[in-house]
This record gives structure tokens, sequence and C-alpha cells, in this order.
């Protein structure tokens, strides 16, 4: 199995390979190891049985996979306290929207990397067939009459006064680097089962059910969408996002289900792991992007 | 600068790893070196908020999840704080309470 934070594979798929693994890393006191231990098994050292036991219960699903995956990013995301992106969200301001825009704009030029990088993986039909309609609509929308969610994106930044060649000319964040580069190396490095899982788990982020799966809150408030203070493009885009996310992660999900080989079960849930942590670390860049606005 | 966390990393009071840094004039132990930023940052912080020259000592509660609230002390003085850290130990937020 994968190591979820470093994505080394295991030469053996056991919880007892990865455990050992990680203790090899602790011991040489790698931080990113360790700040997983100290997350997911506790921060008081564990020998490796103990460390092979939380492990186990950590990847034990008891309502199947997808259930499984929307767990981990409910609690990494929206659990208490809520990620300070998604406090902002709830009633964004000028700030909040730069971030998103100024960052979200290299986001979206990895997504469909990492989602082409899925098609040219895979033979199945249906997913194919899913990731291209999920390019159309994320990123080459059917002009003139449908946009699409990037164009939505840069026509939210103009109307708060960021041209769309600002948004082109910045590079992101470092946080944002590291983040994109990781699911690049997820698209060309794991499978594709592994790849559908670690970029549609993202998506559950705006899922407008979100809260029916048990978030504190949604992913804004969607008094928004009335909210005569806010730009019709801020609305276009909040409103057309909500739409699409609620559809596109919960059947990309029952496909990863679908097609996911128990023998790579685990795999996926590791890629999953990671993906929120890069999810988390991306979020905070678009909070921090938020903090120059105006400068 | 006495700290509250004995054993443990100075920040977060993790028994994993072993990483160690000389703040305040004592060497001490951090799980990573991630956390030896981050306290660092920290101790920078508050001795620039307060002008204080050094720290006598540093109470920290909660984790980076929740951020954490703090009590430090210098020369009878009392000051608590807030502080949450970015991923990579930059701080976040800051803020007396
Ligand atoms: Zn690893
Ligand atoms: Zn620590």
């Amino acid at each position: 199995m994968r190591c979820p934070v470093c994505l080394a594979m295991m030469e053996e798929d056991s919880f007892h390979a990865l455990g050992e693994h990680l203790v090899q890393e602790e011991q040489r006191s790698d931080g990113k190891h360790i700040m997983w231990l100290n997350r997911y098994i506790g921060i008081k050292k564990a020998g490796l049985d103990q460390v092979r036991e939380k492990l186990e219960k950590l990847y034990s699903l008891d309502a199947g996979l997808k259930e499984w995956i929307i767990r981990r990013l409910v609690e990494r995301i929206y659990g208490e306290p809520l990620h300070p992106f998604i406090v902002r969200m709830q009633h964004p301001d000028n700030k909040t929207i730069y971030g998103y825009v100024m960052e979200h704009h290299h986001f979206l030029g990895q997504w469909i990397r990492s989602c082409s990088a899925i098609i040219s993986k895979t033979r199945v039909e249906e997913v194919q067939l899913f990731e291209i309609d999920n390019i159309v609509s994320e990123y080459r929308g059917i002009p003139p009459d449908t946009p699409s969610h990037h164009e939505l994106l840069l026509r939210m930044g103009e109307s708060i006064g960021v041209p769309r060649s600002t948004v082109y000319d910045t590079a992101p964040l470092p946080a944002t680097i590291d983040s994109l580069n990781w699911w690049d190396r997820i698209s060309k490095e794991c499978d594709w089962v592994e790849t559908m899982a670690a970029m549609h788990t993202l998506e559950l982020t705006a899922n407008p059910d979100i809260k029916k799966m048990g978030a504190k809150s949604t992913y804004f408030d969607s008094a928004v969408l009335n909210d005569p203070s806010y730009s019709a493009e801020v609305k276009q885009f909040l409103g057309e996002g909500y739409k699409a996310d609620s559809g596109h992660s919960m059947v990309a999900l029952d496909l990863v289900e679908k097609y996911c080989d128990p023998g790579k079960r685990r795999n996926v849930q590791s890629t999953v792991l990671k993906s929120v942590e890069l999810l988390d670390n991306y979020l905070m860049a678009r909070v921090e992007r938020g903090e120059s606005y105006g400068n | 600068m006495e700290i509250n966390y004995k054993e443990g990393c100075a920040l977060c009071d993790a028994t994993w790893g072993e990483y160690w840094e000389e703040v305040e004039g004592k060497n001490r132990f951090f799980c990573c070196d991630i956390c030896a930023t981050a306290f660092k940052n920290l101790v920078t912080k508050v001795k620039a908020e307060n002008a204080w020259p050094t720290i006598d000592s540093l109470e920290i509660t909660g984790n980076n999840n929740s951020g954490r609230k703090c009590t430090a002390t210098y020369d009878g003085k009392e000051y608590r704080f807030y502080i949450k850290f970015y991923n990579d130990g930059r701080i976040f937020d800051f803020h007396s309470i």
C-alpha cells in the first residue's frame, strides 16, 4: 500500500509495512510524517503494534469507500473549528474573492491536466465521458451561451476590479504550487482510480448537501445568492459551482467505488488522505492571497 | 524561559521525532523542524508585541487545528494570546485575548 504522506509504495500491502515506514520516517524526524502521526495516530509516541492498530482503524470501511472518503473531507475541512477559508466564504468579502480568483485560476489549470490523465489511463468509456464533460464545463464551456466555470471565475475577478491579465500573470503562492505539484504527481504516478478519488474528493468541498454529510456549515451562506451587495458575477460563479459540484463529486465517487480493485483500495484511501491535506494547504493559500488584496 | 511541556515537543507536546534547537538560551526538544520554526516565530512575536527582552514563562494549550491559547509572563506581567500557524510554521493568526 501507499504511504499517505509521501505516496511511496510499500513492498507489501499491509499496515505493518506502512507502520514500519512511518516509524522509520519518524526516527529521522521528517516533519511531514510526524505531523501526520500527530494528527492521525496521536501525539504520544507509540510502538509499531499500536501504530498498526490505529492504521487498521483509520482505514477500516464500515459504510463503504465513498462514505469513508466523504468523512475524511468533512473532518478535515468542515469539522470543529471550520477551515479558515470556509469561515471567510460564509459572506465573502473582496479579499476572500480575490484570494479565490488568483489561486483558483492555477488550480483549474491543474484540474484539467489531472482529469485528462484519467481519460488517458482508462479504457472505461463512462469514466472517459464523465471526465470529458467535466473538462468542458470547468474549463471550456460551450461559448457563447454557456461559459465555463473558469470563465465565470475570471468574470468574478473582473467584477471586483481584477483584470484577467493580472490573474494570468501572477504566479500562485508557494502553498498552491506545492499542492498543484503533488496533484500533478498523483495524476502521473497513480492509477486512474486513485487520481479520480484524489481529485473529485476536492469537489465535495462545494457540494450544497455537505451539511447532510456531517459538515458544520455549507460552503457559503446561500443568502449571498440573493444579496444585492454582491455583483451578478460573484453570484453566478458561486451559484453555478454549487449546481455543478453537487452532481460531479457524487457521480465521480460512485465511479471510484465501482471500479476500485479491492486489492488497491488502500492505495485509493492513502491518496485521498494526501489529497485532503493538500486541499487544506491550498485553501490556506487562498486566505493568504486574500490578505494582499488592494496592495 | 520555562515552558509547560516538559516531556514532549516545546510547541505541540508530541513525543514523536527528535529535533533540537536553542531558543531563549536553552536547547529545546521539538518533534520536527516545522514546530521549531513555529515556536521561534511565537517567541519573537510575543517579545515584539510587548517590547519584552525575554519571556519568563510560556504556557501553551490547544493544537494547530483549533489554534493555541497561550499565556506568557515577564517580570510579573502577564500576556494572554491566541496563535495559529500555517502548516509551514509561519504565523497565520495572532491576537491578544
Ligand atoms: Zn512516507
Ligand atoms: Zn511538535
